[in-house]
Protein backbone atom coordinates (compact mmCIF):
# COMPACT_ATOMS: atom_id res chain seq x y z
CA UNK A 1 0.00 0.00 0.00
CA UNK A 2 3.05 2.51 1.23
CA UNK A 3 4.48 1.97 -2.72
CA UNK A 4 1.32 3.36 -4.72
CA UNK A 5 0.70 6.19 -2.53
CA UNK A 6 3.81 8.55 -4.59
CA UNK A 7 2.75 7.10 -7.80
CA UNK A 8 -0.43 8.29 -7.44
CA UNK A 9 0.98 11.44 -6.83
CA UNK A 10 3.55 11.47 -10.06
CA UNK A 11 0.90 10.89 -12.57
CA UNK A 12 -1.58 13.66 -11.12
CA UNK A 13 0.97 15.87 -11.54
CA UNK A 14 1.25 15.61 -15.30
CA UNK A 15 -1.24 17.90 -17.49
CA UNK A 16 -1.75 18.30 -21.35
CA UNK A 17 -0.72 15.28 -23.41
CA UNK A 18 1.18 14.05 -20.51
CA UNK A 19 -1.50 13.31 -18.18
CA UNK A 20 -1.81 9.87 -18.66
CA UNK A 21 2.33 9.19 -18.05
CA UNK A 22 2.78 6.82 -15.12
CA UNK A 23 6.58 7.22 -14.52
CA UNK A 24 9.45 8.12 -12.17
CA UNK A 25 11.94 10.84 -12.30
CA UNK A 26 14.49 7.86 -11.46
CA UNK A 27 12.99 6.08 -14.80
CA UNK A 28 12.76 8.60 -16.71
CA UNK A 29 16.66 9.77 -15.99
CA UNK A 30 17.78 6.20 -17.19
CA UNK A 31 15.44 6.77 -20.34
CA UNK A 32 17.30 10.30 -20.91
CA UNK A 33 20.57 8.89 -20.16
CA UNK A 34 19.90 6.19 -23.04
CA UNK A 35 18.65 8.24 -25.64
CA UNK A 36 21.77 10.84 -25.06
CA UNK A 37 24.15 8.11 -25.38
CA UNK A 38 22.29 6.65 -28.38
CA UNK A 39 22.82 9.52 -30.20
CA UNK A 40 26.44 10.17 -29.27
CA UNK A 41 26.87 6.55 -30.55
CA UNK A 42 25.79 8.14 -33.86
CA UNK A 43 27.18 10.97 -33.47
CA UNK A 44 31.04 9.14 -33.15
CA UNK A 45 29.70 6.85 -35.74
CA UNK A 46 29.49 9.88 -38.21
CA UNK A 47 33.00 11.49 -36.81
CA UNK A 48 33.84 8.20 -37.76
CA UNK A 49 32.59 7.68 -41.23
CA UNK A 50 34.53 8.16 -44.49
CA UNK A 51 32.34 9.77 -46.38
CA UNK A 52 29.42 8.97 -49.02
CA UNK A 53 30.58 5.72 -51.51
CA UNK A 54 30.05 6.30 -55.04
CA UNK A 55 30.09 2.94 -57.29
CA UNK A 56 30.53 2.83 -60.89
CA UNK A 57 28.42 -0.25 -62.43
CA UNK A 58 30.36 -0.39 -66.02
CA UNK A 59 27.49 -2.71 -67.10
CA UNK A 60 29.89 -5.23 -69.00
CA UNK A 61 32.71 -3.33 -69.31
CA UNK A 62 36.18 -3.37 -67.54
CA UNK A 63 35.68 -2.98 -63.61
CA UNK A 64 36.08 1.11 -62.14
CA UNK A 65 36.90 0.73 -58.08
CA UNK A 66 34.37 2.18 -56.13
CA UNK A 67 35.46 6.08 -54.67
CA UNK A 68 34.41 7.19 -51.14
CA UNK A 69 34.02 10.99 -50.82
CA UNK A 70 32.75 14.15 -48.61
CA UNK A 71 29.88 15.77 -48.75
CA UNK A 72 30.67 19.02 -50.93
CA UNK A 73 33.43 17.55 -52.30
CA UNK A 74 32.92 17.05 -56.48
CA UNK A 75 33.94 13.18 -57.71
CA UNK A 76 36.64 12.74 -59.24
CA UNK A 77 35.87 11.29 -62.91
CA UNK A 78 37.24 7.86 -63.30
CA UNK A 79 39.26 6.06 -65.80
CA UNK A 80 36.82 5.34 -68.12
CA UNK A 81 36.41 1.73 -68.65
CA UNK A 82 36.25 -0.70 -72.04
CA UNK A 83 34.27 -2.95 -73.05
CA UNK A 84 34.94 -4.89 -77.01
CA UNK A 85 32.73 -3.48 -79.51
CA UNK A 86 31.47 -0.41 -77.48
CA UNK A 87 32.11 3.21 -77.50
CA UNK A 88 31.57 4.47 -73.62
CA UNK A 89 29.68 7.28 -73.90
CA UNK A 90 29.79 8.60 -70.36
CA UNK A 91 28.48 7.78 -66.61
CA UNK A 92 24.30 8.18 -65.78
CA UNK A 93 22.63 8.02 -62.43
CA UNK A 94 19.70 5.39 -63.90
CA UNK A 95 19.77 1.95 -65.12
CA UNK A 96 18.09 2.61 -68.58
CA UNK A 97 20.63 5.47 -68.85
CA UNK A 98 18.86 8.84 -69.41
CA UNK A 99 20.28 11.27 -66.51
CA UNK A 100 23.86 11.77 -67.29
CA UNK A 101 25.69 12.63 -63.97
CA UNK A 102 27.56 16.30 -63.58
CA UNK A 103 30.01 15.51 -62.37
CA UNK A 104 30.34 19.32 -61.74
CA UNK A 105 27.94 18.98 -59.37
CA UNK A 106 28.28 17.80 -55.70
CA UNK A 107 26.08 14.61 -54.64
CA UNK A 108 24.67 14.25 -51.00
CA UNK A 109 24.25 10.93 -50.18
CA UNK A 110 25.77 7.47 -52.06
CA UNK A 111 25.34 7.18 -55.79
CA UNK A 112 25.59 4.24 -58.14
CA UNK A 113 26.54 5.05 -61.32
CA UNK A 114 26.10 2.98 -64.90
CA UNK A 115 27.70 3.39 -67.67
CA UNK A 116 26.38 4.02 -71.45
CA UNK A 117 27.43 2.19 -74.32
CA UNK A 118 26.78 2.69 -78.23
CA UNK A 119 27.65 0.13 -80.06
CA UNK A 120 30.49 0.57 -82.76
CA UNK A 121 29.82 -0.36 -86.22
CA UNK B 1 22.49 36.88 -15.42
CA UNK B 2 21.27 37.72 -12.08
CA UNK B 3 19.39 34.86 -11.93
CA UNK B 4 22.76 31.98 -12.92
CA UNK B 5 23.95 33.91 -9.86
CA UNK B 6 21.22 33.50 -7.55
CA UNK B 7 21.58 29.49 -8.66
CA UNK B 8 24.74 29.75 -8.19
CA UNK B 9 24.06 31.25 -4.69
CA UNK B 10 21.52 28.35 -3.42
CA UNK B 11 23.91 25.80 -4.83
CA UNK B 12 26.67 26.87 -2.30
CA UNK B 13 23.90 26.90 0.39
CA UNK B 14 23.13 23.41 0.18
CA UNK B 15 24.69 20.28 1.74
CA UNK B 16 26.72 17.95 -0.19
CA UNK B 17 23.84 15.50 -0.79
CA UNK B 18 21.20 18.41 -2.10
CA UNK B 19 24.14 19.86 -4.17
CA UNK B 20 25.07 16.79 -6.33
CA UNK B 21 21.09 16.41 -7.07
CA UNK B 22 20.42 20.04 -7.71
CA UNK B 23 23.77 19.88 -10.45
CA UNK B 24 22.41 16.27 -11.43
CA UNK B 25 18.65 17.94 -12.24
CA UNK B 26 20.39 21.16 -14.12
CA UNK B 27 22.41 18.44 -16.21
CA UNK B 28 19.34 16.50 -17.14
CA UNK B 29 17.04 19.53 -18.28
CA UNK B 30 19.61 20.76 -20.02
CA UNK B 31 20.91 17.58 -21.26
CA UNK B 32 19.41 17.96 -25.47
CA UNK B 33 21.69 21.71 -25.43
CA UNK B 34 25.30 19.43 -23.89
CA UNK B 35 25.23 17.46 -26.42
CA UNK B 36 24.30 19.71 -29.25
CA UNK B 37 27.02 21.30 -27.80
CA UNK B 38 29.54 18.35 -27.42
CA UNK B 39 27.91 17.72 -31.42
CA UNK B 40 29.07 21.10 -32.71
CA UNK B 41 32.93 21.34 -31.34
CA UNK B 42 33.24 17.84 -32.72
CA UNK B 43 31.95 18.43 -35.79
CA UNK B 44 33.72 21.84 -35.78
CA UNK B 45 37.09 19.82 -35.41
CA UNK B 46 36.26 17.11 -38.02
CA UNK B 47 35.15 19.38 -40.90
CA UNK B 48 35.87 22.90 -40.04
CA UNK B 49 34.39 23.91 -43.08
CA UNK B 50 31.18 23.51 -40.58
CA UNK B 51 31.86 27.16 -38.79
CA UNK B 52 33.06 28.75 -41.56
CA UNK B 53 31.05 32.08 -42.56
CA UNK B 54 29.24 30.41 -45.46
CA UNK B 55 28.50 27.75 -43.57
CA UNK B 56 26.68 29.90 -40.88
CA UNK B 57 24.66 31.82 -43.14
CA UNK B 58 23.61 28.77 -44.80
CA UNK B 59 22.36 27.83 -41.11
CA UNK B 60 20.52 30.68 -40.40
CA UNK B 61 18.59 31.19 -43.94
CA UNK B 62 17.46 27.34 -43.36
CA UNK B 63 16.26 28.30 -40.43
CA UNK B 64 14.62 31.19 -41.15
CA UNK B 65 12.65 28.90 -43.58
CA UNK B 66 11.80 26.87 -41.14
CA UNK B 67 10.38 29.55 -38.77
CA UNK B 68 6.92 30.22 -39.70
CA UNK B 69 6.01 25.94 -39.67
CA UNK B 70 7.60 25.89 -36.59
CA UNK B 71 5.75 29.16 -34.68
CA UNK B 72 2.29 27.81 -36.53
CA UNK B 73 2.85 23.89 -34.57
CA UNK B 74 4.08 25.71 -31.80
CA UNK B 75 0.92 27.53 -31.11
CA UNK B 76 -0.92 24.23 -31.50
CA UNK B 77 1.12 22.60 -29.33
CA UNK B 78 0.44 25.53 -26.55
CA UNK B 79 -2.98 24.23 -26.51
CA UNK B 80 -1.83 21.07 -25.55
CA UNK B 81 -2.48 19.68 -29.14
CA UNK B 82 0.02 19.30 -32.13
CA UNK B 83 -0.65 19.30 -35.26
CA UNK B 84 0.51 16.52 -37.65
CA UNK B 85 -0.53 18.03 -40.80
CA UNK B 86 1.88 20.46 -40.77
CA UNK B 87 4.13 19.15 -43.47
CA UNK B 88 1.45 18.34 -46.14
CA UNK B 89 -0.37 21.51 -45.61
CA UNK B 90 3.18 23.36 -46.23
CA UNK B 91 3.05 20.77 -49.26
CA UNK B 92 -0.38 21.59 -50.88
CA UNK B 93 0.61 25.29 -49.95
CA UNK B 94 3.79 24.95 -52.48
CA UNK B 95 1.60 23.31 -54.90
CA UNK B 96 -0.88 25.75 -55.33
CA UNK B 97 1.42 28.84 -54.82
CA UNK B 98 3.48 27.12 -57.66
CA UNK B 99 0.66 26.21 -60.04
CA UNK B 100 0.05 30.03 -59.90
CA UNK B 101 3.21 30.89 -60.71
CA UNK B 102 3.76 28.72 -63.71
CA UNK B 103 5.42 30.37 -67.03
CA UNK B 104 3.97 27.56 -69.01
CA UNK B 105 1.09 26.11 -67.01
CA UNK B 106 -0.16 22.90 -67.63
CA UNK B 107 -2.62 22.39 -64.84
CA UNK B 108 -5.17 25.70 -66.04
CA UNK B 109 -3.35 25.91 -69.44
CA UNK B 110 -5.58 29.32 -69.81
CA UNK B 111 -5.03 31.08 -66.58
CA UNK B 112 -1.36 32.27 -67.09
CA UNK B 113 1.28 33.86 -64.54
CA UNK B 114 -0.66 35.68 -61.53
CA UNK B 115 0.52 38.26 -59.88
CA UNK B 116 2.66 36.98 -56.34
CA UNK B 117 -0.15 38.50 -54.02
CA UNK B 118 -3.07 36.44 -55.58
CA UNK B 119 -0.97 33.38 -55.06
CA UNK B 120 0.02 34.50 -51.24
CA UNK B 121 -3.83 35.38 -50.49
CA UNK B 122 -4.74 31.46 -52.27
CA UNK B 123 -2.10 29.88 -49.84
CA UNK B 124 -3.29 31.79 -46.83
CA UNK B 125 -7.13 31.48 -47.59
CA UNK B 126 -6.23 27.30 -48.04
CA UNK B 127 -4.22 27.48 -45.17
CA UNK B 128 -6.46 28.82 -42.91
CA UNK B 129 -9.19 26.96 -44.16
CA UNK B 130 -7.68 23.71 -43.38
CA UNK B 131 -6.85 25.21 -40.00
CA UNK B 132 -10.45 25.88 -39.50
CA UNK B 133 -11.18 22.10 -40.31
CA UNK B 134 -8.82 21.06 -37.87
CA UNK B 135 -9.53 23.30 -35.02
CA UNK B 136 -13.03 22.73 -35.29
CA UNK B 137 -12.72 18.97 -35.53
CA UNK B 138 -10.44 19.67 -31.85
CA UNK B 139 -12.55 21.72 -30.11
CA UNK B 140 -15.96 20.27 -30.92
CA UNK B 141 -15.04 16.83 -31.02
CA UNK B 142 -12.72 16.35 -28.18
CA UNK B 143 -10.50 14.61 -30.47
CA UNK B 144 -6.80 13.75 -29.63
CA UNK B 145 -4.96 16.09 -31.72
CA UNK B 146 -3.10 13.51 -33.01
CA UNK B 147 -6.27 11.40 -34.61
CA UNK B 148 -7.85 14.70 -35.81
CA UNK B 149 -4.59 15.84 -38.03
CA UNK B 150 -3.32 12.25 -38.74
CA UNK B 151 -6.71 12.42 -40.81
CA UNK B 152 -6.34 15.76 -42.39
CA UNK B 153 -2.97 15.04 -43.22
CA UNK B 154 -4.26 12.05 -45.37
CA UNK B 155 -6.65 14.43 -47.08
CA UNK B 156 -4.56 16.46 -47.67
CA UNK B 157 -1.95 14.54 -49.06
CA UNK B 158 -5.23 13.29 -51.32
CA UNK B 159 -5.75 16.82 -52.34
CA UNK B 160 -2.28 17.48 -53.59
CA UNK B 161 -2.53 14.08 -55.69
CA UNK B 162 -5.63 15.17 -57.00
CA UNK B 163 -4.44 18.46 -57.53
CA UNK B 164 -1.18 17.99 -59.27
CA UNK B 165 -3.45 15.62 -61.76
CA UNK B 166 -5.24 18.50 -62.98
CA UNK B 167 -4.83 20.08 -66.91
CA UNK B 168 -2.40 18.00 -68.68
CA UNK B 169 0.34 17.80 -66.03
CA UNK B 170 -0.58 13.97 -64.56
CA UNK B 171 1.32 13.92 -61.54
CA UNK B 172 4.65 15.80 -62.48
CA UNK B 173 6.89 18.03 -60.57
CA UNK B 174 6.30 21.60 -61.07
CA UNK B 175 8.97 23.68 -62.01
CA UNK B 176 9.73 26.90 -64.01
CA UNK B 177 8.37 29.59 -62.30
CA UNK B 178 7.83 33.24 -62.73
CA UNK B 179 11.49 34.91 -61.76
CA UNK B 180 9.44 37.77 -60.40
CA UNK B 181 8.08 35.75 -57.86
CA UNK B 182 11.43 33.85 -57.37
CA UNK B 183 13.47 36.91 -57.59
CA UNK B 184 10.59 38.17 -54.55
CA UNK B 185 11.59 34.90 -52.43
CA UNK B 186 15.37 34.22 -53.04
CA UNK B 187 16.78 37.64 -54.23
CA UNK B 188 19.87 39.45 -52.39
CA UNK B 189 18.90 41.03 -49.35
CA UNK B 190 22.06 41.83 -48.54
CA UNK B 191 25.61 39.67 -48.74
CA UNK B 192 28.31 38.89 -46.39
CA UNK B 193 31.04 37.94 -47.93
CA UNK B 194 30.42 35.90 -51.28
CA UNK B 195 27.47 34.58 -49.44
CA UNK B 196 24.14 36.08 -49.94
CA UNK B 197 21.48 36.61 -47.27
CA UNK B 198 18.29 36.40 -49.35
CA UNK B 199 14.77 37.89 -49.05
CA UNK B 200 12.76 35.50 -47.52
CA UNK B 201 14.94 35.73 -44.35
CA UNK B 202 13.20 39.39 -44.28
CA UNK B 203 9.71 38.05 -44.10
CA UNK B 204 10.30 35.69 -41.44
CA UNK B 205 11.62 38.07 -39.08
CA UNK B 206 8.81 39.88 -40.06
CA UNK B 207 6.17 36.97 -39.96
CA UNK B 208 7.99 36.07 -36.37
CA UNK B 209 7.51 39.81 -34.39
CA UNK B 210 3.69 39.83 -35.67
CA UNK B 211 3.56 36.14 -34.27
CA UNK B 212 5.05 37.48 -31.18
CA UNK B 213 2.92 40.27 -30.97
CA UNK B 214 0.16 37.93 -31.32
CA UNK B 215 1.15 35.12 -28.54
CA UNK B 216 1.77 38.09 -25.94
CA UNK B 217 0.41 41.82 -26.80
CA UNK B 218 -3.42 40.63 -27.92
CA UNK B 219 -6.01 39.05 -25.62
CA UNK B 220 -6.21 36.18 -28.45
CA UNK B 221 -2.72 35.39 -27.23
CA UNK B 222 -3.35 35.74 -23.73
CA UNK B 223 -6.57 33.18 -24.61
CA UNK B 224 -4.63 30.58 -26.16
CA UNK B 225 -2.36 30.34 -23.03
CA UNK B 226 -4.85 29.99 -20.50
CA UNK B 227 -6.58 27.76 -22.86
CA UNK B 228 -4.02 25.42 -22.87
CA UNK B 229 -2.99 25.88 -19.18
CA UNK B 230 -6.33 24.99 -17.96
CA UNK B 231 -9.09 24.57 -20.23
CA UNK B 232 -11.70 24.48 -17.85
CA UNK B 233 -10.75 27.34 -15.85
CA UNK B 234 -10.74 29.85 -19.14
CA UNK B 235 -14.29 28.48 -20.22
CA UNK B 236 -15.15 29.62 -16.45
CA UNK B 237 -13.31 32.75 -16.69
CA UNK B 238 -15.15 33.74 -19.70
CA UNK B 239 -12.62 32.91 -22.40
CA UNK B 240 -14.52 31.79 -25.44
CA UNK B 241 -12.61 27.77 -25.40
CA UNK B 242 -13.84 26.75 -29.30
CA UNK B 243 -13.27 29.95 -30.65
CA UNK B 244 -9.98 30.21 -29.81
CA UNK B 245 -8.50 26.75 -30.40
CA UNK B 246 -10.11 27.12 -34.05
CA UNK B 247 -8.11 30.82 -34.18
CA UNK B 248 -5.14 29.21 -33.34
CA UNK B 249 -5.50 26.09 -35.95
CA UNK B 250 -6.45 28.83 -38.26
CA UNK B 251 -2.72 30.96 -37.48
CA UNK B 252 -1.30 28.01 -37.60
CA UNK B 253 -2.79 27.24 -40.90
CA UNK B 254 -2.08 30.42 -42.31
CA UNK B 255 1.53 30.40 -41.37
CA UNK B 256 2.22 27.01 -42.85
CA UNK B 257 0.55 28.34 -46.25
CA UNK B 258 3.10 31.25 -46.28
CA UNK B 259 6.05 28.71 -45.61
CA UNK B 260 4.69 26.70 -48.54
CA UNK B 261 4.91 29.87 -50.91
CA UNK B 262 8.36 30.45 -49.85
CA UNK B 263 9.36 26.87 -50.33
CA UNK B 264 8.07 26.62 -53.72
CA UNK B 265 10.44 29.58 -54.86
CA UNK B 266 13.08 28.28 -52.67
CA UNK B 267 13.35 25.35 -54.29
CA UNK B 268 11.81 26.15 -57.27
CA UNK B 269 10.46 22.67 -58.11
CA UNK B 270 7.40 21.26 -56.23
CA UNK B 271 5.84 17.44 -56.30
CA UNK B 272 4.01 15.46 -53.80
CA UNK B 273 6.75 14.70 -51.73
CA UNK B 274 7.29 18.57 -50.57
CA UNK B 275 6.72 19.13 -47.11
CA UNK B 276 6.99 15.61 -46.31
CA UNK B 277 8.08 15.03 -42.51
CA UNK B 278 8.46 19.06 -42.16
CA UNK B 279 5.74 18.44 -39.21
CA UNK B 280 8.61 16.16 -37.48
CA UNK B 281 11.48 19.22 -37.80
CA UNK B 282 8.70 21.55 -36.44
CA UNK B 283 7.81 19.44 -33.38
CA UNK B 284 11.50 18.80 -32.76
CA UNK B 285 11.88 22.20 -32.64
CA UNK B 286 9.85 23.40 -30.80
CA UNK B 287 10.17 20.86 -27.47
CA UNK B 288 13.34 21.14 -27.35
CA UNK B 289 13.10 25.00 -27.02
CA UNK B 290 10.71 24.82 -24.15
CA UNK B 291 7.26 24.45 -25.72
CA UNK B 292 5.62 21.96 -23.62
CA UNK B 293 3.57 19.18 -24.16
CA UNK B 294 2.33 20.15 -20.70
CA UNK B 295 0.25 22.79 -22.37
CA UNK B 296 0.29 26.90 -21.93
CA UNK B 297 3.68 26.47 -21.55
CA UNK B 298 6.46 28.56 -24.50
CA UNK B 299 8.19 31.10 -25.99
CA UNK B 300 8.28 32.70 -29.63
CA UNK B 301 11.87 32.80 -28.57
CA UNK B 302 12.37 28.62 -27.87
CA UNK B 303 10.68 27.89 -30.88
CA UNK B 304 13.36 30.12 -32.80
CA UNK B 305 16.06 28.82 -30.73
CA UNK B 306 14.76 25.43 -31.64
CA UNK B 307 14.82 25.09 -35.08
CA UNK B 308 18.42 26.73 -35.07
CA UNK B 309 19.74 24.13 -32.90
CA UNK B 310 17.98 21.53 -35.07
CA UNK B 311 19.46 22.85 -38.17
CA UNK B 312 22.72 23.48 -36.77
CA UNK B 313 22.95 19.55 -36.07
CA UNK B 314 21.59 18.37 -39.20
CA UNK B 315 23.82 20.48 -41.38
CA UNK B 316 26.88 19.25 -38.85
CA UNK B 317 26.04 15.87 -39.72
CA UNK B 318 25.16 16.31 -43.71
CA UNK B 319 29.27 17.88 -43.11
CA UNK B 320 29.99 14.29 -41.76
CA UNK B 321 28.39 12.66 -44.63
CA UNK B 322 26.45 10.42 -42.17
CA UNK B 323 24.01 8.26 -44.02
CA UNK B 324 20.99 10.46 -44.85
CA UNK B 325 18.93 7.40 -43.50
CA UNK B 326 20.27 7.43 -40.05
CA UNK B 327 19.30 10.96 -39.78
CA UNK B 328 15.45 10.26 -39.61
CA UNK B 329 16.63 7.90 -36.64
CA UNK B 330 18.51 11.24 -35.14
CA UNK B 331 14.99 13.12 -35.24
CA UNK B 332 12.81 10.37 -33.67
CA UNK B 333 15.53 10.00 -31.01
CA UNK B 334 15.31 14.16 -30.35
CA UNK B 335 11.49 14.19 -30.24
CA UNK B 336 12.11 11.58 -27.73
CA UNK B 337 14.63 12.56 -25.50
CA UNK B 338 13.40 15.99 -25.50
CA UNK B 339 9.80 14.82 -24.18
CA UNK B 340 11.24 13.05 -21.64
CA UNK B 341 13.52 15.75 -20.23
CA UNK B 342 10.25 18.23 -20.67
CA UNK B 343 7.99 15.51 -18.65
CA UNK B 344 10.97 15.62 -15.86
CA UNK B 345 10.96 18.95 -15.78
CA UNK B 346 7.15 19.67 -14.45
CA UNK B 347 7.50 16.03 -12.02
CA UNK B 348 10.79 17.56 -10.52
CA UNK B 349 9.03 20.55 -9.62
CA UNK B 350 5.78 19.35 -8.51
Amino acid sequence: MEDQTPKKEVHSSFKGLYKNARISVKTLDKFIVGGILAMILILFYGVANNGYLATYDSKGGTDVPSQEFMYGDLLDEPEPPTREGYRFVGWYMDENCFYPFDFEATADGDVTLYARWEKVE
Amino acid sequence: MSELKEKGNALKAMNAKDRKRAIGDIMMNNAMFIIIAIAIVLIALKEPAFVSVPSIINIINLTAAKLPIALGVGGCIILAGTDVSAGRQVGLAACIAASLQLTTNKLFPEMGVQAWYVALAAVIVVGAILGFVNGFCMAKFKLHPYIVTLSTQLIIYGIILLYLQLGTNSGQTLSGMNPAYRELITGELFRIGNTVVPMYVLYSVIITIIVWVIWNKTAFGKNMYAVGSNEEAANVSGVNVVRTIIMVFMMAGALYGITGFMDAARIASVNATTGLNYEADAIAACVIGGISFVGGIGKVSGAIIGVLLLQVIFTGLTYLSVDQNLLFIVKGLIILVACAIDMRKYLVRK
